[in-house]
C-alpha cells in the first residue's frame, strides 16, 4: 500500500442519516419546550412547599415564637436553594456560540468548578437549615403533647435528621463530586490537548 | 442563507464530522440534531463576523466536546433499529476502517482531521479549535502519518 491513501474519498462516503427541516424544527421547539419546563418544575415544587407552610401560619396561628421561627428558618433555607439554582441555570445554559472550541472549554472548566464547590456548601447549608428550622417548628406541638409522645416525635425526627446528614446528604453529595470530578478531569485533560 | 439550504449543505458534513468523533451512527446522528437545533435557534443573530460554513462546523465541534459533560446515557435516536442495521451493513470496509481509526483518535486530533477531511481551510480549523495555525498544520501532518500506518498495517494483516 502506498505512503499517499486518499483519506478524502473514504471519508465522503461514509452513509448519511438525515433528517428533514421539519422533523428538526419540530424537535427543536419540543427541546426549548422540555428545558423550560425542566428549569422551573423543580423551583415550582419548592415554592409550593413554601406556600404551605405559610398557609400553616395563617390558618393555625401559632402562639410560640420558636414555630415562627422555624417557619421562617425553613423557608428561607428553600428561598436560597431556588436562588442559587435559579442564578445558576442562565449560566449553565449560555454560551457564546462564536467562542473557539478552547475558549468554551476554558469556560465549562470554570463553571464546573465553581459547581462543585457551591454544591456542597450550598447543600451542607439547605440541609442545616431544614434540620434546624423543623426543630424550632416542632417546638409548640411537642409541649402539648405527653411526655412519651413529645419524646417519640422527637425521637422519630431527630432520627430522620440524622438519616439525612449522615447518610443521604454526604451520599448525594458524594455522588455529585464523584461525577464533577470524573468531568472536570476529562475537561482538563481536553484543555491540555488543546495547548499549543 | 434560509435554514434549509444550511440544512441541504451542512447536515452531511457535519454528520460525517460527528461519526469521526464518535464512530456510532445513532450518536452522531443525535449530535448533528443538536447542532442543526442550535443552528435553528441561533440563526437569526448570526453576524456574518465568520463564514456560515466556519459557524456551523464552531457549533458542531462544541456539541461533540460538550457530549463528555452528559451522562453516558445519552438519548438514543427514535430510529427503529432495523433501519440503523441496513445502513450500518452499506458501508464498505475500507470506509467502517478510517472512521474507527479516527475514533480511537485523542478528541481534539478527531476534530481537526474530521475538519481537514471536510476541506475546511487550516486557517479556519485554527479559529474552530483555538490553535495556532502552525500548530494545526503539524497536527494534521501527524495525524496523516498516525493514519496511514495504521491502514498500511492493517493492508498487510489482511494480504496475509
Amino acid at each position: 500500500m502506498t505512503d499517499n491513501i486518499d483519506f478524502k474519498r473514504y471519508w465522503n462516503k461514509q452513509k448519511i442519516e438525515t433528517q428533514t427541516p421539519e422533523e428538526l424544527i419540530k424537535k427543536a421547539n419540543e427541546f426549548k419546550r422540555k428545558t423550560r419546563f425542566k428549569l422551573i418544575a423543580g423551583n415550582i415544587v419548592l415554592l409550593i412547599s413554601c406556600i404551605g407552610i405559610s398557609f400553616i401560619w395563617f390558618y393555625y396561628q401559632p402562639e410560640f415564637l420558636t414555630t415562627k421561627i422555624g417557619i421562617i428558618i425553613i423557608m428561607i433555607a428553600i428561598l436560597i436553594y431556588v436562588a442559587f439554582q435559579s442564578t445558576l441555570m442562565p449560566l449553565l445554559l449560555k454560551r457564546n456560540l462564536e467562542a473557539s472550541a478552547k475558549e468554551q472549554l476554558l469556560q465549562l472548566l470554570q463553571l464546573k468548578e465553581k459547581q462543585r464547590f457551591q454544591q456542597t456548601t450550598l447543600l451542607n447549608g439547605y440541609f442545616f437549615l431544614l434540620s434546624l428550622g423543623l426543630g424550632f417548628y416542632m417546638y409548640e406541638y411537642a409541649v402539648r403533647m405527653t411526655f412519651i409522645w413529645a419524646v417519640l416525635t422527637y425521637g422519630i425526627v431527630l432520627f430522620t435528621i440524622a438519616l439525612n446528614t449522615f447518610y443521604f446528604r454526604p451520599k448525594t453529595i458524594r455522588k455529585q463530586q464523584v461525577r464533577l470530578n470524573k468531568l472536570i478531569a476529562q475537561l482538563k485533560n481536553l484543555k491540555e490537548q488543546l495547548t499549543d | 442563507m434560509t435554514f434549509e439550504e444550511i440544512h441541504k449543505v451542512y447536515w452531511p458534513k457535519v454528520y460525517r464530522q460527528c461519526m469521526g468523533y464518535m464512530n456510532d451512527h445513532d450518536a452522531a446522528k443525535d449530535i448533528t440534531q443538536e447542532t442543526f437545533i442550535k443552528v435553528w435557534q441561533h440563526l437569526p443573530k448570526f453576524r456574518n463576523e465568520s463564514s456560515i460554513g466556519t459557524w456551523v462546523f464552531r457549533i458542531a465541534v462544541n456539541s461533540c466536546l460538550r457530549q463528555i459533560s452528559k451522562d453516558k446515557n445519552m438519548p438514543k435516536s427514535e430510529f427503529p433499529n432495523e433501519i440503523v442495521e441496513e445502513i450500518l451493513v452499506n458501508n464498505e470496509p475500507q470506509v467502517e476502517f478510517l472512521y474507527k481509526c479516527i475514533s480511537e483518535l485523542p478528541e481534539v486530533e478527531r476534530i481537526i482531521i474530521s475538519l481537514e477531511l471536510e476541506e475546511l481551510k487550516q486557517k479556519e480549523i485554527a479559529k474552530i479549535v483555538g490553535l495556532t495555525e502552525g500548530n494545526v498544520r503539524v497536527k494534521i501532518h501527524r495525524i496523516k502519518e498516525k493514519l496511514t500506518k495504521k491502514f498500511q498495517k492493517h493492508d498487510r494483516q489482511h494480504r496475509l
